[in-house]
């Protein structure tokens, strides 16, 4: 079954607000709106997290995400629409870190405090053990530093202190707005890791960023967002496959006869080079198929694949036009 | 503490946190200690200065052994505004309502822990001064000979006087926190409340009318609530000592509620 039609379809069967709906650490988003002045920030914005796997949360900076994020928390009120973890309003959890660990700015504490110190209030306010402080610390690679004054923090320390606070309430969902931020490569593996990790003990995973490049090999499923809504809600295979259109590159001394025996069998075909040819809209294997039939030599067969990057410049692009001349 | 995290209601749960922040923030240290120093000093210079060269001089020997809480308010402003403006101005506020989404129980508990370590240091800073007082004033001519008997809290209006000290500073800085919570900005609302306190006194005194100079001094937090000082001549005082302290605290209820209000209507 198509996902998508199956996220839609039990959305309507489980109106928002009712609770034990949602499988514990399911983040599900409803028909938000929210205008800033005159600017809609969300218009419309639905999506469902789910426990398991990496969702990656993505758009051009300006599309909604933090917003999204600030509304799961309680922190912004829409206008309309709903925002539930494990079937419940944020605002109504009590000692919401074990249910939701979120980062939203990594700059958000005081610089005056120690790193330890920071997470220790926030253990104080779920009622965590302050041996679980030490072992966040640890986990975040921060033990060495602990004592030291967060504002002395590199943006990647910070980010790495800011994981460690999501990670206190050991919660079945994380939330983390754009955690990439700042990092060295070696902090860039180690979220990378820890994120699939998460995922593998069952938890739902939001991750955002504007750049594609950088949940290319992290998300498993993709929101990708633009303007205030979601454009795309996927797995990051069928958004490739979607945005390589099926182009295959031919190499044959005969590039001709091969544009004939192609376009017989259906293919928009054209010759960009002297012994190249371009093919759209058929799976390689039948190429070689129609080639071989018709006796046209050929030196190579080659599918091409999109980037994820690619894919969704392809698809943002396609918004931001749908949006400038649409029904607004 | 041996209940499980999950029955622990959500005001136990904030305090808990706000207790850890208070304490593990450098600067409300240093303006407690602010707070206590600047009133004795300034409480021990003004009765080192007070002289009374004969019985019946009308010094309110209590009053002026308490005049440093004029200027060890502005630590308790500070000290309150600060509570939660620090976290407005570094965004750590959304980190604390996403820890504890019940807004009022956020206000509530940084109040609690406020009202503590004032009622704390007022009392040190209190005890200081009347100490300093009882050393320093008989030296200047408010003697037992003249009618001044050394000051003791066995006394009533000195205890009242004493007391409502404590109180008035605790108030204050409860207006500066509410004060904060509405403006959200340090600066707005250390403004706001020191132009409230000083401002509008400053104000009755160039009033030419001489019911109007009595009814804004009536209504202003600062003149208001140190009437509670008062030991001599109650009777003469524009507002009674309690009653006083009374206008101060609605003040600063009025500050929080409005405070209150704005934290839950606005996005954090």
């Amino acid at each position: 079954m198509d996902p998508t039609t199956a996220e839609r379809h039990t959305s309507e069967q489980h109106p928002p607000g009712r609770p034990g709906a949602d499988p514990a650490g399911t983040i599900r988003v409803t028909g938000l709106r929210k205008r800033f002045g005159a600017n809609p920030a969300l218009d419309g914005m639905t999506f469902t997290v789910r426990p398991g796997r990496i969702t990656g949360f993505v758009g051009p900076n300006g599309a909604g995400k933090s917003t999204t994020m600030r509304v799961v928390l309680g922190l912004d009120t829409p206008d309309a629409g709903t925002a539930l973890v494990g079937g419940r309003p944020y605002r109504s959890l009590h000692r919401p870190f074990t249910h939701l660990g979120a980062l939203l700015d990594a700059g958000a504490l005081q610089p005056g405090r120690t790193a330890r110190n920071h997470l220790l209030w926030l253990a104080r306010s779920q009622g965590i053990d302050a041996r679980r402080v030490d072992r966040v610390l640890a986990a975040a690679g921060l033990q060495e530093v602990a004592g030291r004054k967060a504002g002395q923090f590199s943006l990647g320390m910070r980010q790495r202190l800011g994981i460690a606070a999501a990670l206190l309430g050991d919660p079945p969902a994380l939330m983390l707005d754009e955690p990439f931020n700042g990092l060295d490569p070696e902090g860039f593996r180690w979220i990378r890791a820890l994120l699939a990790e998460q995922a593998a003990r069952g938890r739902a995973v939001l991750v955002s960023s504007h750049l594609m490049g950088e949940l290319q090999d992290t998300a498993d499923h993709l929101i990708v967002v633009g303007r205030g809504r979601v454009i795309a809600d996927t797995t990051v295979a069928a958004l490739l496959a979607t945005a390589s259109h099926g182009r295959v590159t031919l190499r044959t001394a005969a590039p001709d006869r091969a544009v004939r025996a192609l376009a017989g069998g259906g293919a928009t075909v054209s010759t960009t080079g002297p012994d190249t040819v371009t093919v759209h809209g058929l799976e390689p294997e039948r190429i070689v198929a129609l080639l071989a039939a018709a006796g046209v030599p050929f030196a190579e067969v080659s599918a091409h694949r999109a980037s994820l990057e690619e894919a969704y410049l392809e698809l943002t692009r396609d918004a931001v036009q749908y949006h400038g001349g649409g029904a607004r | 503490m041996t209940s499980s995290p999950s029955d622990r209601p959500v005001l136990r749960l904030a305090l808990a946190a706000e207790w850890t922040k208070f304490r593990t923030d450098a600067t409300q240290a240093r303006l407690l200690l602010g707070l206590v120093l600047l009133t004795v000093a300034v409480g021990a210079a003004t009765v080192a200065t007070t002289t009374c060269p004969a019985p019946g001089c009308g010094v309110d020997a209590p009053r002026t052994a308490l005049t440093g809480v004029l200027v060890g308010q502005v630590a308790a402003v500070v000290l309150g505004v600060l509570t939660a403006g620090n976290e407005y101005h570094t965004g750590m506020i959304r980190t604390t309502l996403a820890a504890v989404p019940r807004r009022s129980a956020v206000l509530a508990a940084k109040a609690l822990v406020l009202s503590a370590a004032v009622l704390v240091a007022g009392a040190l800073a209190v005890a200081g001064s009347l100490l300093a007082a009882r050393l320093l004033l008989p030296g200047n001519g408010p003697t037992p000979a003249h009618g001044y008997p050394a000051l003791s809290l066995a006394d009533g209006p000195t205890l009242r006087a004493a007391a409502g000290s404590v109180l008035y500073l605790l108030l204050v800085a409860l207006l500066g926190l509410g004060a904060v919570t509405a403006t959200r900005s340090s600066a707005a609302a250390t403004g706001a409340v020191l132009g409230l306190l000083f401002v509008l006194p400053a104000l009755a005194a160039v009033v030419a009318d001489p019911d109007w100079q009595r009814h804004l001094r009536q209504v202003a937090p600062m003149p208001a609530g140190l009437a509670v000082q008062a030991t001599l001549d109650t009777a003469r005082l524009p507002i009674g000592p309690w009653a006083g302290l009374g206008v101060l605290a609605l003040w600063a209820a009025a500050a929080l509620a409005l405070g209150r209000t704005v934290l839950h209507a606005r996005d954090a």
